[in-house]
């Protein structure tokens, strides 16, 4: 496994993301999408669903982008890449990359059969989701991606029901189980790990999915100068774990702190309590989820084990 | 019957403040409604909301285009948009800002109420959020709706949204905005740019064509990298300043920056790097240069900086 690492220090100066573009202040996607494109260079191919970032990154006719961009219908996001690529590849380019950004809602729940078509066919694409655990586009509706618990219009928090019912969908475990050369889990918050991990998905060949972690203020009723500030906790807490997946070798890159006995230190609370989507949780809903974020750290390490 | 024209960004507000409009003026015995403009705004964009008022049953369904009031929830939006825009000549236009009626600038010598919203909400709430005091501001101003009305409006629609005690807060600086609105004549002096647009027709546009790289037309730049033109600094409430003794160079502003707002000074030419600025130890000159044509003022900036080098002011 290679070990060079890539920091913020590595970055060029251009932005192939221009400012200019409609996000909400303080998107994490936006910070996603800018440094990803300052490390893939100009010989990509974008392609994007419905999504915020196809909103706010190209509002026809104008465009922030400043390499060639497509949008396409909410579920082909992988197979329109895997095919541009292929006929890119007959016409001699191969070397250009293309890149899927999709949201979560695009990947985990209407993208996923093209997704996982292309993983299963090992396509020579590299697929993004940005997770913003909710459809915020159309204005915060949950997705197999919202975590256990959160408001979101469609999970409201009444007398009835307090949140999501439902715990967050596995995504790249279930691409871990397409046998592709590579995938990874990143986050905002952590750039040389992120940065690392697009370069190295940029280099290799085959199917490569990458999953971001990516804080929305908006939906998650987040104050924007706390964006990384909330995608650090995730980390911190448990809530989400940075590992990569590597040609069957699976490595978790940060690992949260333990106490003595091993378990998680850091109370999910800890990352609750800084956003309104949760506010309603009870004591019994943080328990909970309290639980399933140690069983999920529990299950992520057994894995590391397993796949060496 | 009056109409009312709701001008603010996305996030303001202004959808709640016209159905607050509405629930209040339903109070008092008439009909109304009150509805947004759909598209596909962000956080932060220019949008617009509607209501409608009338003694009997109202089977307008279109939007507002000539109202009676404008209401403009953010002060650097006339700059952007004529807000004055088919309002009629015995309307008004209740205007947040801090200056005085007679001082501010619109695209015609209309009637104009102002009060300093922000400063209330700020001062109120503690955040600029400004759609509950305009409309204190536009009970005094218009008379067409009472205070005690407005009040309750804001209990009923803000109340059902964000809870009693945040909407009595709000209903608070309906009531400061109430007392602090000032009327008069504006200034007609701002020339608004003729709107430019650029629409190929179908046959103009090439099957399997793309839009090229900063193309330029009359209508500005196409194309991508294009949206370089639009200027989103103006959507900031509060913004970055940087204290460039203070900078270790350590690029995390940078690299967070939504935007890209932020420039390195060592990555800028020599002849843009204002005398006096340090060196770190790698002998790079230390320091930030802010676009503020792009910040949008979220604040990751000053928040992740290890040095506290930067600060939001307002």
């Amino acid at each position: 496994m290679s070990s060079t690492k890539i920091t913020i220090h590595d970055l060029p100066k251009e932005n192939l993301f221009t400012g200019g573009h409609t996000a909400c202040p303080g998107c994490g996607a936006a910070i996603l999408v800018r440094n990803a494109m300052k490390v893939f260079g100009k010989n990509t191919v974008i392609y994007t669903p419905a999504n915020c970032l196809l909103v706010f990154g190209g509002t026809y006719p104008n465009i922030s982008w400043k390499v060639p961009y497509h949008h396409v219908a909410f579920e082909n996001t992988a197979v329109c890449s895997a095919g541009i690529k292929r006929a890119l590849k007959a016409s001699g380019k191969d070397d250009a990359l293309v890149v899927g950004f999709a949201g979560d809602g695009g990947t985990a729940d209407i993208g996923m059969q093209a997704l996982s078509g292309a993983a299963e066919r090992n396509e020579d694409i590299l697929y993004i989701m940005y997770d913003n655990e909710a459809y915020m586009n159309t204005g915060i509706q949950r997705s197999g991606s919202t975590p256990y618990g959160a408001w979101t219009t469609t999970t409201p928090a009444g007398k009835v029901i307090k949140g999501k019912e439902r715990f967050k969908k596995d995504v790249p475990q279930i691409m871990i189980a397409h046998n592709v050369p590579y995938v990874a889990t990143a986050s905002i918050a952590y750039p040389t790990d992120l940065l690392t991990k697009l370069e190295k998905a940029k280099n290799m060949k085959g199917f490569r999915y990458l999953q971001v972690y990516s804080t929305c203020p908006t939906g998650w009723r987040v104050p924007p100068e706390k964006t990384v500030e909330v995608a650090k906790k995730a980390v911190e807490t448990g809530m989400w774990t940075l590992y990569e997946y590597e040609n069957g070798k699976m490595t978790i890159n940060v690992k949260p702190k333990l106490d003595e006995n091993g378990n998680l230190a850091v109370p999910v609370r800890d990352y609750l309590k800084m956003q309104g989507r949760f506010r309603h949780m009870t004591d019994a809903q943080i328990e909970t989820l309290q639980k399933w974020v140690n069983e999920k750290w529990k299950r992520d390490l057994a894995l590391e084990k397993a796949l060496q | 019957m009056y109409e009312v024209r709701f001008h603010g960004r996305g996030g303001q507000g202004a959808v709640m403040a016209a159905q607050a409009l509405a629930d209040a003026a339903f109070i008092e015995g008439n009909y109304a409604v009150a509805f947004p403009f759909f598209g596909a705004e962000r956080r932060g964009a220019p949008v617009l909301a509607f209501a409608r008022v009338d003694k009997g049953k109202i089977y307008e369904k279109t939007q507002v285009y000539e109202p009676d009031y404008v209401v403009v929830l953010d002060d650097k939006l006339p700059l952007m948009v004529d807000v004055t825009k088919g309002l009629k000549d015995t309307g008004m236009a209740i205007i947040n800002t801090s200056l005085k009626p007679e001082e501010v600038e619109l695209g015609r010598a209309v009637k104009t109420a102002t009060v300093d919203a922000t400063g209330v909400a700020l001062e109120v709430l503690g955040t600029p959020i400004t759609n509950s005091a305009i409309l204190g501001a536009f009970a005094k101003a218009t008379g067409v709706v009472s205070i005690e009305s407005i009040k309750k409006g804001i209990m009923d629609i803000f109340g059902a949204r964000i809870g009693e005690r945040l909407a009595e807060k709000n209903a608070r600086a309906a009531e400061v905005a109430y007392e602090r609105t000032s009327v008069g004549i504006c200034k007609g002096t701002l020339i608004y740019p003729e709107e430019k647009k650029w629409l190929p027709t179908a046959q103009e546009f090439p099957t399997g064509g793309a839009l090229g790289l900063e193309v330029k037309t009359d209508a500005g730049l196409i194309g991508l990298g294009s949206f370089v033109e639009n200027k989103t600094g103006s959507w900031r409430t509060f913004m970055p300043v940087a204290d460039n003794s203070k900078c270790v160079n350590c690029k995390l502003c940078w690299f967070y920056c939504p935007e890209g707002a932020i420039e390195m000074l060592m990555n800028l030419p020599e002849s843009e790097i204002p005398a006096g600025t340090g060196t770190d130890p790698k002998g790079n000159p230390k320091g930030i240069k802010i676009d503020y044509d792009y910040c949008k003022g979220c604040g990751i900036c000053a928040n992740e900086c290890p040095t506290k080098a930067i600060t939001m002011e307002r």
